[in-house]
């Protein structure tokens, strides 16, 4: 049943507008973001925190100076394709043709869930991909020695990297399935996403610091970076997860209570 | 929720419930769907024998949709219950694997084919790809079948409607207003699609605002009105409700006051016309069996009648009557009805 609903949901993702908007689109801003990096970083020293020297950049751990920063960017995608996947269903009123052939709400949910997860990690595994051969050709252009990327450290440290930048993601596409679902309408629930995250989270958090270890777009990004100034990643990791699990829960008791009239 | 079943739990074992036909392809009672304080359905009751063809009519706003909603499982109803292909109400997953929908306007993905949207639906139910090619070809899209969805007619949009609700090869068929904004011709497409169907056992609840369409589609006929059961049975006991009329026309006019008294000697219950032209002629209620007699006794009292004629009584008429309303929302769509 689950693996009948995700087989439907990704018929509907892999769409060519959708395929190429958001492969397409990450995989550029990727790569877009690996050549300033390359281009604008100094020869020498250590660099500042957001942009650091090609010294720095030759390190084992050099190629997760880039991911890291590409974290709200995917967080933002995520969350919104998950947001416009559930709440099309509501808006163009695909949903009741939908629950006709699967009236286990529970199993549709869960289908489409994880269609849209498998969806979201495809693309930070192929922009990663991209982007990563980017770096390589720019490493090359700058006279980066490229070795210590490849020595067991540089590996693990990439793939933990890489690791935690899925586990974010998901957890963005989880919040984006849960807002989508609750606000119906797929362009209201992005913009509303979006406000959240990028506006209103920096706006309370600039004006009360202390609640910046509590909100979740700042404790998701902590997740995505490893842990960060504001948290560490244990705790980011910890108490996000509870967040996510309530919101999992509130919004599978939703939707599966929740009368169709759409 | 509670509702009857044909099977029921004696001691932890499944038996027939007697009382319940098996041969009902729906069966429910006293359904009621309650928004807040508002009732849009108010115990409803729906008996459906397999292999009919039934409708559902009611004005814009009668229930209809949350009626039918309530048998898809889209909408819990407040209390009531019933069976569906011999699965619980409240257990939709026991037979919506039988059961195939349209529900209001055709909803799809405007960015995908009509193939490839029947081709999500398919995989959701687990139902083989392999049938989306004969459904397409049935409902006359299988040339067009790879453009995309928001390319499509308002036609192409019902009928990959009707081909969606055919791909689990249903028992029951449930349509929402097929008709809904088609032209003359796509009614007409959509009537024979629908024909078609019932033609090959499946049972069809249809549900339509225009009477004239259920008239000719349908055998069986049920009635809402304020979200209240008006009529339930036959067409054809409908019309027996109230007797057909006879229309009579006096060569000269100063004899139509003698003939409204001849009709009312006579017993019969009769009112006068007025044609737009000016043609005064009395209608009676009394079937074409009376007209030789009336003729006779029209005779006898020397009135000579040049016309009489028999009005069948139109399901408008009958609508109107068991609901005492005259909401045109329910039409009988004369003009549309004639298209053949």
């Amino acid at each position: 049943m689950i693996f009948n609903a995700f087989c439907s949901e990704w018929v509907k993702l892999r769409r060519k507008t959708m395929l190429l908007g958001v492969f397409g689109g990450l995989s550029v801003a990727a790569s877009f973001f690996v050549i300033l990096l390359f281009t604008q970083a100094a020869a020498v020293g250590p660099g500042s925190a957001d942009l650091p020297s090609l010294l720095v950049l030759a390190q084992p751990n050099g190629l997760i100076h880039g991911v890291d920063r590409v974290v709200v960017l995917l967080g933002i995608v995520a969350f919104g394709v998950a947001a416009f996947q559930i709440a099309s269903e509501y808006s163009l009123g695909t949903l009741r043709q939908l629950l006709v052939r699967q009236p286990r709400r529970w199993a549709l949910l869960a289908g489409k869930y994880l269609g849209v997860v498998s969806f979201v990690v495809a693309v930070v595994v192929v922009a990663s991909l991209i982007a990563g051969g980017v770096a390589l050709v720019m490493a090359n252009v700058r006279h980066v020695p490229v070795g210590a990327w490849f020595s067991t450290a540089g590996l693990r440290d990439l793939t933990g990297a890489l690791g935690e930048l899925v586990l974010a993601t998901v957890g963005f596409a989880t919040l984006g399935l849960a807002v989508g679902l609750f606000l119906r309408s797929a362009v209201f629930a992005v913009i509303v996403g979006f406000a959240y995250l990028v506006a209103i989270e920096n706006i309370v958090g600039r004006v009360l610091p202390a609640t910046s270890k509590w909100l979740p777009g700042q404790l998701l990004l902590g997740v995505g970076q490893g842990g960060n100034a504001t948290t560490s990643f244990p705790r980011a990791l910890a108490i996000s997860g509870v967040y996510l699990l309530v919101v999992a829960l509130l919004t599978a008791y939703t939707f599966t209570r929740r009368d169709v009239t759409a | 929720m509670s509702g009857p079943s044909p099977i029921r739990s004696v001691n932890g074992v499944a038996q027939l419930d007697s009382s319940i036909p098996l041969d009902l392809a729906v069966h429910a009672s006293g359904l009621t769907k309650c928004f807040g304080d508002r009732t849009v359905v108010d115990a409803v009751d729906l008996t459906i024998p397999r292999g009919s063809v039934c409708g559902f009519v009611g004005p814009n706003g009668a229930g209809k949709t949350t009626t039918i909603r309530m048998l898809l499982g889209l909408i819990r109803p407040t209390s009531g219950g019933g069976t569906i292909l011999g699965g619980d109400l409240a257990n939709p997953q026991s037979y919506l694997h039988k059961v195939g929908a349209l529900i209001e306007s055709p909803a799809f993905y405007p960015q995908l084919s009509g193939r490839n949207n029947l081709r999500a639906l398919a995989r959701l139910g687990g139902i083989d790809t392999a049938i989306i090619s004969p459904i397409l070809d049935r409902v006359g899209l299988l040339g067009r079948s790879t453009d995309l969805y928001r390319s499509y007619s308002l036609g192409m949009k019902q009928r990959l409607g009707i081909a969606a609700a055919l791909l689990a090869s249903p028992e029951l068929l449930i349509l929402d207003e097929p008709t809904n904004g088609l032209d003359p011709a796509g009614i007409v497409e959509m009537r024979d699609l629908i024909r078609s169907l019932a033609e090959d056992g499946m049972t069809v609840f249809v549900s339509s605002h225009l009477l004239a369409e259920i008239e000719h589609i349908c055998d069986r006929l049920i009635m809402i009105s304020d979200g209240k059961t008006v009529f339930q049975g036959q067409v054809a006991e409908l019309r027996a409700t109230r007797s057909d009329e006879l229309i009579l026309r006096p060569e000269a006019a100063s004899s139509l006051a003698s003939l409204v008294a001849l009709v009312e000697q006579a017993g019969f219950v009769r009112h006068v016309e007025e044609s737009s032209w000016g043609v005064h002629t009395v209608v009676v209620e009394a079937g074409t069996d009376q007209a030789a007699a009336l003729n006779r006794m029209a005779m006898d009292a020397g009135i000579t009648l040049i016309h009489i004629s028999e009005r069948a009584r139109s399901l408008e008429e009958a609508f109107f009557e068991l609901t005492g309303s005259h909401s045109r929302d329910v039409r009988a769509s004369h003009s549309l009805g004639g298209v053949r």
